[in-house]
């Protein structure tokens, strides 16, 4: 199963600054609400900071610890 | 990546403004997401299709690496992709997508 702590070392490989908020939605943590928080994203489309975090996640995503995702992306400044 | 299937993506998105690849079907929808993204579209009062890649994998897999994308649903709109609800969502709000919308299909009619 994943912890938050394993999925923000995942996240951290690709986006080494990130603050990683996880809320688990129904309690079997594969069905997960994740806030990324990085200045990596500045100037970076939504489309491609989803992306750095989905490549970030790549292995639980593919071997089924994480199902279902719902993603937040922002820089530290909120925008 | 093999060309029928690519031909055969490339005619879905030219047929529908609003194309949501996604698992199961518009009536019978299998995932919370795919139903989460008809609701969103809904909503907002545009028609959309859903197509079904629960039993394409071929086709699954050349829609991933078409947009290096890994997760279902898929959105297209007018052909170009913009992920899901979690892109199309904030950008609602920003006002982003209301006239994305009404140019796409303006050069429908």
């Amino acid at each position: 199963m994943l912890t938050p702590h394993t999925l923000t070392e995942y996240v951290r490989k690709v986006l080494a600054d990130a603050q990683v908020t996880v809320t688990d939605r129904t309690g079997t943590m594969d069905h997960l609400n994740v806030r990324v928080v990085s200045d990596v994203f500045k100037g970076k489309t939504l489309l491609d900071r989803h992306r750095l975090v989905y490549q970030a996640l790549d292995e639980p995503l593919k071997d089924g610890r994480l199902h279902a995702l719902e993603l937040t992306a922002e820089t530290t400044d909120g925008s | 990546m093999d060309d029928v299937i690519a031909q055969e993506i490339q005619r879905e998105l030219e047929q529908h403004t609003i194309l949501i690849y996604g698992k199961g079907t518009r009536t019978a929808p299998q995932c919370g997401f795919t139903v989460e993204t008809m609701e969103f579209f809904d909503q907002l009062g545009y028609p959309y299709e859903v197509i079904n890649v629960l039993e394409q994998p071929a086709k699954r897999e050349a829609l991933t690496k078409m947009t290096n994308w890994p997760t279902l649903p898929k959105v297209f709109i007018n052909t170009q992709f913009y992920g899901d609800t979690d892109v199309l969502g904030p950008m609602r709000t920003k006002g982003e997508l209301q006239p994305l919308l009404e140019q796409a299909f303006q050069t429908k009619a």
